[in-house]
């Protein structure tokens, strides 16, 4: 095979300095992108850097708030959202948008340019076989695609883009639903539509699949190019590194306490996501009191499936949990928290809080069913409201009046809010879930020293954040979690970020240590 | 050249949103002024005997309210479940189920004392009317089911039952599809205005206790965060299942409620037409009030003076009787467009820009 980058090959598509920001937040930062004929071109980075936002405006959702995109060479503006499609850019979603009641093939033909007003099926699944024939992939076009299996959609997606002759084909994360096999497959195919002269941009998190497909990589970190390397130059090391960032040393006092009995126990947990695959796949791992146990990893590797399991808001397929000695797995959310194990729940607007009823309704959240806040089927309320008041106090959360909607709370006080109502609790387990995310500085501040105190006093804390800095200033042991599972769980230190990228991204402990050995 | 653009409010004040309410109703007015204008009447000739015919006279006032009970109890059965996002559309069949279960009782079981007879006959009813109410629940909870379109569904099957026995056994000695009329012991006293009885009583009594329930109580309290976020109330540790499943059970009670206090306190036997759509003119009244109790009562009476006002308007006007009707609609419409008001500013820009 020619090598693909040799410079006859005609240029797809130029972005130059793309720059976009939702409100204050900016989430593409002056972004270089080309992409070649016959090229592979992965996007590559955690979620939150800015891949789907960036491939959105190739593709006219969005539209930039500054810099020039060049398609085929040609300056180009997207005045509506379908002209992508119609000069030759098609974007694989996420999610994908396919109609589930119709057959395949009348998803292929829906919405295409050619379509007359009689259509004549036998010609249209003619001309698709051909296009099946040409990539050679073959799909039952009578199916319907709601009795097909993830795989099969995908490809369909995949299909519906190339009889639309696009030139560039964008796919999104396409393997995160996909099994080994059914991924396997896919690059396959990938590979064979690049080598008949399309361009594809795979946007990924997952280094083992840069390294199978991709000619060439462009990193992006928290909505900036970091750089973009050509894949047979680079080394799984080198690219993890670009996409986590460097250690800061934002030094957190970590004093010596007394480790506990096992708080949480967790035995070879299976959990499956709301797409009904499994999210948490045989993990096992335990706490103790008085540690702080991160976990680290990239958005989606089954995270949050665990928290929701580990306090009952989320069924366990199999395995066990035990909090305390006592098997807790089928215990309900209302049980789990008589006996102490607290959430904070990442989704503070939506599960942390009722979000229109009043702060103090949500501050006694926990702790309206206890007698001395009211007798038989009655609420104290002006118990109930003094107690509100003393957290409010207590954690010096500013607040207009008790009264307030909670979603008028900016992300720190509703932070601070969820924080004070579990701390006052007094819990033997928190589970902190993307704890800072979103908030400013004096707030993550007040957060991080709440988890450490929490620490301090002997509870046992789950900590699933996204943040190195948060991982590392805060946990006693650190687990990376990739595909339902831990790829290593060690004592905070023992690792550098570098090895821990490589972990989020698939290798194990050993091979990461290996890696870092080669170079 | 202008332009239209929505801005996002950040939050309505109660008083905004009572004002876009009242906006609301104005609009519906005015829009079904011009359908009584086309008809060739003068509307607010029209308009003015309305109110005439409802308030202008003892009798008026008082056939009002009574037309306003059924409405409030109604009109209280949806906005429980609202309030917990849930819709109950059935509130016609509820009523209905609530009656012939009742009724079954009167026919069929003994005669006993009033204060007995009576106290029964509500259970019974609304018992009847949770009865109804928890098919579309079980549905819902079980099987996902939009309770939109199973409520309303067996509205028809419940009349139908109705219909059933009707025209079967319970058709009465002179051949015509009603009972025989109820003895006086299931009959609800009178209390001294006009028709009025003591279903009116009743239906305040109610709101009161509904008033308390959801501001003072623990189901109150799990009934308020269900109804904010089923999210957040399921991380509070509520069973939302068995919330739901309760909810709705509560707000079929309350309109098979309506249904025994229409046929113990007005019509003393149960015919084919007990209800001139109270279970939907409910929802109007819920989703006017907001689905606050005592805001319901005020709610409830103006829908009544809608409804007694098209009588009126139908005979001393010669007006078709669907006046009423179209206003009704109008104002559901005006409503549920005034929703838009409450998410969004309009703000008007002029230029071509």
């Amino acid at each position: 095979m020619e090598t693909k980058l040799n410079s006859n090959k005609k240029s797809l598509v130029q972005m130059h300095n793309i720059t976009k920001s939702f409100f204050e937040n900016v989430v593409n930062s002056n972004i270089d992108f080309s992409l070649q004929e016959g090229e592979i071109h992965a996007l590559l980075g955690e979620n939150g850097a800015g891949k789907t936002t960036l491939m959105n405006m190739l593709t006219g959702v969005y539209s930039p708030d500054s810099g020039d995109i060049f398609f085929k060479g040609e300056k180009t503006v997207f005045t509506f959202p379908g002209k992508a499609l119609q000069i030759g850019i098609g974007m694989v979603h996420q999610r994908f948008s396919l109609v589930g009641n119709l057959t395949v093939l009348e998803n292929l033909i829906l919405g295409h340019p050619d379509n007359k007003f009689v259509l004549d099926m036998q010609k249209k699944r003619k001309i698709i076989n051909t296009y099946m024939d040409q990539y050679d992939f073959h799909i039952d076009l009578d199916a319907i695609i709601n009795e097909l299996p993830i795989g099969v959609r995908q490809k369909v997606e995949i299909l519906k883009m190339l009889v639309r002759d696009v030139d560039v084909l964008i796919v999104d994360e396409p393997t995160t639903v996909l099994t080994k096999q059914e991924a396997d497959n896919l690059m396959d195919i990938l590979k064979k539509i690049s080598n008949s002269g399309k361009g594809i941009i795979f946007i990924t998190h997952k280094m083992a699949e840069v390294f199978k497909i991709a000619d060439k990589i462009t990193i992006l970190r928290k909505g900036e190019k970091i750089n973009t390397v050509i894949t047979k130059e680079t080394t799984a090391r080198e690219l993890a590194r670009m996409m986590v960032g460097k250690e800061s040393d934002t030094a957190f006092v970590r004093p010596k306490v007394e480790k506990f009995e096992d708080r949480v126990v967790v035995k070879n947990l299976f959990v499956n996501s709301d797409k009904k695959v499994l999210a948490v796949k045989d993990l096992s791992f335990s706490v103790k009191g008085g540690e702080v146990l991160g976990i680290s990893g990239v958005t989606g590797n089954g995270q949050i499936e665990l928290a929701d399991a580990l306090t009952g808001n989320r069924e366990v397929i199999r395995g066990k949990i035990f909090y305390k000695k006592v098997d807790v797995t089928n215990f309900p959310p209302v049980k789990r928290i008589d006996l102490g194990i607290s959430y904070i729940p990442g989704d503070r607007i939506n599960v942390g809080v009722a979000g229109s009823r009043s702060v103090w309704e949500n501050l006694i959240m926990k702790i309206y069913r206890l007698p001395e806040f009211g007798k038989r089927l009655l609420l104290n309320n002006r118990k109930l409201k003094e107690y509100a008041k003393k957290i409010i106090k207590k954690y010096d959360i500013a607040l207009p009046g008790i009264d307030l909607p909670a979603l008028l709370l900016s992300g720190g006080n509703l932070q601070k809010v969820i924080i004070g109502r579990e701390m006052e609790r007094d819990c033997g387990l928190y589970i902190c879930v993307y704890p800072t995310r979103g908030l400013d500085v004096g707030a993550t501040e007040f957060v991080r020293q709440s988890i450490l105190k929490l620490r301090n006093e002997g509870k046992a804390v789950i900590l699933i954040s996204g943040d190195f800095d948060e991982i590392f200033g805060l946990s006693d042991r650190i687990g990376v979690m990739f595909e339902g599972n831990f790829t290593g769980v060690f004592e905070n230190g023992k690792h550098s970020l570098e090895e821990i990228g490589l972990m989020m991204s698939g290798h194990t402990e050993a091979e990461a240590a290996k890696e870092m050995a080669n170079v | 050249m202008y332009k239209v653009k929505l801005e996002q409010r950040e939050r309505v004040s109660n008083k905004q949103e009572l004002f876009i309410t009242l906006y609301a109703i104005g609009v519906a007015l005015a829009l079904s002024g011009i359908f009584i204008a086309l008809n060739g009447v003068n509307p607010f000739v029209a308009f003015w005997k309305v109110l005439l015919s409802s308030f202008g006279s003892t009798y008026g006032i008082s056939e009002t309210l009574l037309k306003a009970v059924p409405l409030m109890f109604t009109g209280l059965s949806v906005a429980i479940a609202l309030n917990s996002k849930i819709w109950n559309i059935g509130a016609e069949g509820q009523l209905y189920f609530g009656a012939i279960v009742a009724t079954a009782f009167v026919l069929h079981g003994p005669v006993l004392p009033t204060p007995i007879m009576l106290t029964i006959l509500l259970v019974l009813g609304a018992v009847g009317g949770a009865f109804w109410a928890s098919i579309p629940a079980f549905l819902k909870i079980k099987f996902k089911m939009n309770e939109v379109i199973s409520t309303l569904l067996l509205n028809y099957v419940a009349m139908n039952i109705a219909d059933y026995f009707l025209f079967g056994s319970w058709k009465g000695p002179d051949n015509f599809p009603y009972t025989v009329e109820f003895p006086i012991q299931a009959r609800l006293p009178k209390i001294g205005f006009g028709r009025l009885h003591l279903g009116i009583v009743i239906a305040l009594l109610l709101v009161v206790v509904i008033y308390v329930i959801i501001n003072y109580t623990k189901t109150g309290y799990k009934l308020r965060l269900t109804g904010s976020s089923l999210k957040a109330a399921k991380y509070a540790g509520i069973d939302i299942k068995k919330m739901m499943f309760a909810v709705f059970l509560f707000s079929g009670a309350l309109a098979g409620l309506a249904g025994v206090i229409q046929v113990t306190g007005i019509e003393y036997k149960l015919h084919q037409h007990i209800s001139s759509g109270y279970g939907y003119t409910g929802i109007i009244v819920a989703w006017l009030a907001r689905s606050n109790p005592f805001v319901i009562v005020i709610f409830a009476l103006f829908l009544s003076v809608l409804l007694k006002g098209a009588d009126s308007l139908q005979i001393a006007m010669h007006l078709p009787a669907a006046v009423g009707t179209v206003t009704q609609a109008l104002i559901l419409f005006a409503i549920l467009g005034s929703e838009l008001f409450k998410n969004y500013k309009i703000k008007f820009l002029w230029g071509n820009k």
